[in-house]
């Protein structure tokens, strides 16, 4: 079996070339033991099943086909338990400080009125609503199911990259990822003590209920969906079946009498929490976007009565925010006296004129990012960038520089990862899901994205990325 | 259930059952016109050309082929043409799309056979099959795809509303289709004596049988006789068989009074419920002779009634 050495980066599985460290001894041992056909014939299986179950996503912009799978690649990446209790005590601090972030702008402003960050940034914002000032969420909480991007620098630090406050996806391939590898290669897993994911649906539907506002023993949940065409339909399909409850698009509910009800063929039933797979800008058009199809006349006012529970809250969106981020050590520290647990990359912020200065000089070396756009979509990687793309990307740059922020490319570390008959090294980062309910709950591992393009740091399902199977390891007993 | 599952499940089994329908209808028809096409060339043709009646507003392209011209712009046509609504391509899609739309109320092996089945479908579009016998292969490929979803659905299926407005979907669209068959080639078939060509005269009654999946069904009762007074009667009035206009009739109204579980009678209930005591009371003037075009026509309306009526009821909340 060929292993390919990484040169550039951390490299998740080896020391050095041929010596690997201790938690993958017995994966690559294991790999090594099938010949290449043996690995080719399952392959075939598992790409087969992703199709076959319709584990797929949408590209938007592609005229034809629109339905893909996502790639998957069957070598597991491995968190040992130490590291994975740093990961999960820093996931708890940083949501828990999020959470208040957004209860204090929304109410006091406190941390504006204290200048840890500049007003303008969180005001001007459009994921900042005017509309929901003093306004509670029920069990005052902003952020029930969030998803942080983590990557690792190259002497193997945990980093964060992003916060998603919103709507974060990815969830169901992360269960179907252990399902398939379990299916296609049960092997791997007789060495290793594998933390289970499978209770993730019933602890979703838990967090979902602990969200109800009405005092009754059957509240009513709901996952909201934009409908066939969204690019994580099938993750909302998938949740709703695991969950067992309702999956409703925009023009199944109706409000009436300040409250939400379902269609239903005998008559109408009333909801209690609706967990929205919608971007909050198209949930009700009276109060957001007008032109939005998708979502519910008449619903953020049911809210504000406080008669449904919508999920994540609305307005939680302002807390995930790119230039936001820089400011997320300050954050933690203002509201939870506390030092962050886990480190973040060094950000320049346009809004701020010697960091704009900086970055205008220095687009060359950074990674410049939009603070609007997500899923990798209107970036520039200057280090890979044309003089030709840079200079264009500096003059739309000019016309708004609040609107950019920058970072240093961090080499990302590397995994090995099945590629035409060999194992190469490709860039992966981690997207691990925290549950806010009764408790904050963090999904053991998550999603690993991984980068298919040889070389790429881009690992967005949109931009040809793949994704492997997690493992986080149980800590050994005795 | 919700509105917009309840009618997606419904189309879902109306739109497999049409594609079923034209596969079997394709198949036998194709069977036929080899058998006649030197014997009868006209009977050939109206074999073909009867597909537009049945499928009303459906369309076929010109041939590209010299050989047996006629199948082959038919064959691709109801079968594999994107673009005709009543292609097996067509209605295949769109029951697909209503089941990915309510994924959450399917079992994975349903999804799995349906997807399975249409995507193998979709190859041979893209392959762009166009002789006759590389049609026939994949259409009967096909057919035994759709019997796998069928079979799915049969095992693993819940018996909820889902199931009832699926199963409703399917029968209703399953009468409304026998119907249409019936309106179109009964009457030049009664009209016909068996004089001159003999053979022939019956290969049609049993093409007849075999295009509504009924032929061994009927020998089961009369074995190998063929005449128009038993044919009929029996596509019409057996209890048993399940696509004589009787058994699906009744097969309707059980679902639309299951789903409304107890409630009063509901128009389409009603509508329903009227035709199948006709069928039930075997009319003496509905045998071969007088198997009119009037009643067929009653059953086609009633069924467009039906349909209007338990969509304002049930999806239109």
């Amino acid at each position: 079996m060929k292993w390919v050495p990484e040169t550039a980066a951390y490299d998740e599985a080896f020391e050095k070339p041929a010596s690997p460290r201790p938690h993958y001894r017995g994966l690559v041992t294991t790999l090594e033991s099938f010949t290449l056909d043996e690995i080719d014939r399952r392959e075939r299986l598992q790409k087969i099943s992703l199709v076959d179950q319709g584990i797929t996503f949408t590209v938007y912009g592609e005229k034809d086909g629109i339905e893909r799978i996502f790639p998957f690649d069957f070598v597991p990446r491995i968190i040992p338990a130490r590291e994975w209790e740093r990961i999960e005590a820093g996931l708890i601090q940083r949501v828990t400080a999020l959470n208040l972030f957004i209860a204090d702008v929304y109410h006091d402003q406190k941390c504006l009125k204290d200048k840890i960050l500049p007003p303008e940034l969180v005001l001007s914002r459009k994921e900042y609503k005017r509309e929901l000032l003093r306004l509670m969420p029920p069990r005052q909480i902003y952020t029930h199911v969030v998803g942080t991007d983590l990557i690792r620098n190259d002497k193997g630090e945990y980093l964060i990259l992003e916060d998603n406050c919103r709507t974060p996806s990815g969830v169901s391939y992360v269960l179907e990822n252990r399902n398939l590898l379990h299916r296609v290669f049960p092997e791997f897993f007789t060495r290793y003590p594998v933390r289970p994911i499978r209770d993730y649906p019933r602890q979703l539907l838990d967090t979902l209920l602990w969200a109800a506002p009405r005092a009754t023993e059957t509240p009513v949940a709901v996952v909201l969906t934009p409908g066939i065409h969204n690019s994580a339909y099938f993750e909302h399909s998938f949740l709703a079946r695991e969950m067992g409850v309702f999956l409703v698009e925009g023009r199944d509910l109706i409000v009436e009498d300040s409250h939400v009800y379902m269609r239903t063929t005998g008559g109408r039933q009333r909801v209690d929490v609706i967990y929205r797979r919608v971007d909050e800008e198209f949930i009700d058009p009276l109060a957001f976007r007008h032109d939005s199809l998708l979502g519910v006349p008449g619903l953020v006012n049911v809210y504000r009565a406080g008669n449904v529970a919508i999920v994540n809250a609305p307005g939680a969106g302002v807390a995930d925010d790119k230039a936001v981020y820089a400011y997320m050590p300050e954050i933690i520290r203002y509201y939870l006296g506390q030092e962050p647990l886990l480190g973040q990359v060094p950000t320049y912020v346009g809004l701020r004129k010697d960091d704009f200065t900086f970055m205008r000089e220095n687009l060359a070396k950074l990674v410049v990012k939009t603070t609007g756009d997500s899923g990798g979509y209107n970036m520039l990687m200057g280090p890979f960038a044309s003089r030709k793309e840079i200079d264009a990307y500096a003059a739309q740059m000019r016309k708004a520089p609040g609107n950019y922020i920058a970072q240093p490319l961090i080499e990302l570390s590397s995994h090995p990862t099945w590629v035409d008959g060999k194992f190469e090294p490709r860039r992966i980062d981690l997207r691990p899901f925290i549950l806010y309910g009764e408790t904050i709950r963090v999904l053991p591992g998550g999603l690993t994205r991984v980068a298919l393009r040889p070389g790429s740091y881009v690992v967005n399902s949109s931009q040809g990325g793949g994704s492997k199977d997690t493992w986080v390891l149980a800590p050994r007993s005795g | 259930m919700l509105s917009r599952v309840a009618d997606a499940l419904y189309w879902m089994g109306r739109y497999l059952e049409r594609s079923e329908n034209i596969t079997r209808l394709l198949l036998v028809t194709e069977d036929f016109s080899a058998e006649t096409q030197g014997l009868a060339e006209p009977l050939a043709q109206t074999a073909w050309k009867d597909l537009l009646a049945i499928f009303p507003t459906a369309q076929v392209g010109p041939s590209a082929s010299a050989f047996a011209p006629m199948s082959q712009a038919y064959l691709v046509g109801f079968f594999l043409d994107p673009g005709n609504p009543y292609s097996v391509h067509y209605s295949l899609r769109r029951a697909r799309d209503n089941a990915r739309s309510v994924r959450e109320a399917l079992t994975v092996e349903v999804f799995l056979a349906l997807t399975e089945t249409f995507r193998t479908l979709e190859s041979h579009a893209r392959r762009g099959l166009a002789d006759p016998p590389s049609l026939r292969d994949a259409l009967g490929g096909t057919h035994k795809g759709l019997f796998t979803v069928a079979g799915a659905i049969a095992q693993t299926f819940t018996r909820d509303e889902g199931w009832l407005f699926f199963k409703l979907g399917e029968s209703l669209e399953r009468i409304y289709r026998t119907a249409l068959v019936l309106r179109a080639k009964l009457p030049a078939l009664v009209a016909a004596e068996p004089r001159g060509d003999v053979a022939l005269y019956y290969t049609q009654w049993r093409t007849l049988l075999r295009g509504l999946g009924s032929l061994e069904n009927y020998r089961r009762i009369y074995g190998a006789r063929l005449e128009a007074d038993l044919v009929v009667p029996f596509l019409l009035f057996d209890p048993h068989s399940p696509r004589s206009l009787r058994y699906g009739t009744e097969a309707v109204k059980d679902y639309l009074e299951r789903i409304a579980g107890g409630a009063e009678t509901m128009p389409a209930a009603r509508l329903v419920g009227r035709l199948h005591a006709d069928l039930l009371y075997q009319d003496d003037r509905l045998t071969a002779a007088g198997a009119d075009a009037a009643f067929l026509d009653r059953v086609v309306d009633t069924v467009a009634l039906a349909h209007d009526a338990l969509t304002a009821q049930y999806f239109a909340t």
